[in-house]
């Protein structure tokens, strides 16, 4: 009796040929982004998304073209960081444009459709029970956006990941070999933990892992314009890989992401220096320069 | 998944696959051989696995969505907006949409700016639909043709 694998083809559902056909689609969507980073952890609450998009901004300062793919689904917050809440998707000739936000970086993220008034959902017929299925979901939904939006000539596409190891590796998978991951932390046990276990997760795979970033690595006060110490924590995160940088809290940041607004007056900060030195660093890493 | 027929040891072929019905699709497959026919009937886990992979199934591939869900992309289609996060879309509705009698003026679309609409993923073509229409409004247009995708794609996008 013939087995599965002496059969041709996949009995006529077409359900193979259509899955290769997403991901051919895919392939072609990104093929002109040089890098394509991931900016994870594993801990949520730790400023990944706020490291994403200040980063951006460093290597947009440079001249870099730039995206941001908010790939939070459940939790997308860069919409309303980046000033494109109310973005207006424009359908090209076969893709949809990117918004961009005033400073010329690309933004893709759900907050742009769905109001912070609501969750995500998506209809099902197999109801109560989505988590058989959510996932499965919610990464079509990532290849549809991957294979839909115009992501043009790229020398960066930052992916903003979701919280949890276990999503940080199944990001991994999807968005293959040729993505490099960027880990974040804060300077607590707790995170650097779970931290760990990404890291732990992806060693196990092919993608680069470029290192981590310390965040909140203190409070920075503007009235006296010094560093204090945020974390009771005097050891120093020992992740086994390199450390990008370290960039300490500050409230007028948090509060121009609230806003949506760019923060200008960050710049000369510490915290301005320090993410203009870990996006420098990052550049020098990946051995990219900006597109003639 | 292939089915065999194992007295003819031969692959049976996709037939038909009936219209989701309560979250179940019926697909029937035949032996090339012996004609002999059998339906594989899914349950709702089943129909929505398939479903969550984004693919059709059939030789026409008959969308393996159930009934609901099939509506909501015909009304998509129909530009009627009921994709799945249609519900959760802000309404658009700046000043510059409105009439001075407070209706919003409305605004045709070409055949040919319609199709590249249609072209995008339905999650997103109601917000695509509504704030080109507001864009067109607030250049005092009343069509959406190419040349106001263009200019809008130049204004909104990377």
């Amino acid at each position: 009796m013939k087995s599965y694998h002496d059969i041709a083809g996949d009995g006529g559902s077409g359900v193979l040929e259509q899955v290769a056909e997403q991901r051919t689609r895919i392939a072609d969507g990104l093929a002109g982004v040089r890098h394509l980073v991931a900016v994870g952890s594993g801990k949520g609450g730790v400023g990944k998304s706020t490291l994403t998009l200040y980063l951006a901004g460093a290597l947009r300062d440079r001249g870099l073209r730039v995206a941001i793919l908010d790939a939070d689904f459940n939790g997308p917050s860069q919409a309303r960081m980046a000033g494109v809440q109310r973005a207006v998707f424009v359908p090209g000739t076969s893709k949809v444009a990117l918004p961009r936000t005033a400073t010329g970086i690309g933004v893709f993220s759900m907050g742009s459709v769905v109001p912070e008034s609501e969750s995500v959902e998506f209809e099902s017929v197999a109801h109560g029970d989505s988590h058989t299925w959510r996932a499965t979901r919610e990464f079509a939904l990532l290849g549809e956006i991957l294979g839909s939006f115009d992501w043009g000539t790229l020398d960066l596409l930052i992916v903003d990941l979701p919280p949890g190891s276990d999503r940080t590796v199944q990001y991994a998978d999807f968005l293959g070999p040729h993505a490099s991951f960027l880990l974040v932390t804060i300077p607590s046990q707790v995170s650097r933990g779970v931290v760990a276990r990404s890291v732990a997760a992806l060693s196990k795979r092919s993608n680069r892992l470029l290192g981590y970033v310390e965040n909140m690595s203190g409070y920075y006060c503007r009235d006296c314009n010094a560093i204090k110490a945020l974390f009771d924590s005097r050891e120093p995160s020992d992740l086994g890989i390199p450390c990008l940088g370290t960039v300490p809290f500050d409230p007028e940041l948090a509060r121009h992401c609230d806003l949506g607004i760019p923060c200008a007056s960050f710049r000369e900060t510490p915290v301005g220096l320090a993410l203009d030195q870990i996006a420098q660093r990052l550049l020098d890493d990946l051995g990219t320069e900006p597109r003639r | 998944m292939k089915f065999l027929c194992v007295p003819c040891d031969s692959p049976m072929k996709l037939q038909t696959v009936g219209p989701p019905e309560r979250g179940s699709l019926s697909v029937v497959y035949t032996c090339p051989e012996c004609g002999y026919e059998i339906a594989m009937l899914t349950n709702a886990y089943e129909t929505q696995i398939v479903q969550s992979l984004g693919v059709k199934i059939g030789p026409d591939r008959v969308r393996a969505e159930g009934a609901s869900a099939s509506q909501a992309d015909a009304s998509a289609e129909a530009g009627e907006g009921r994709c799945p996060f249609t519900a959760m879309i802000p309404p658009m509705e700046g000043e510059a949409q409105r009439a001075p009698t407070g209706e919003p003026i409305p605004v045709r679309w070409t055949a040919a700016a319609e199709a590249r609409l249609a072209n995008i993923p339905a999650f997103v073509r109601p917000m695509a639909r509504t704030g080109i229409e507001r864009f067109a409004r607030e250049r005092g247009a009343v069509e959406v043709d190419e040349k106001i995708l263009d200019a809008a794609r130049d204004f909104f996008g990377m």
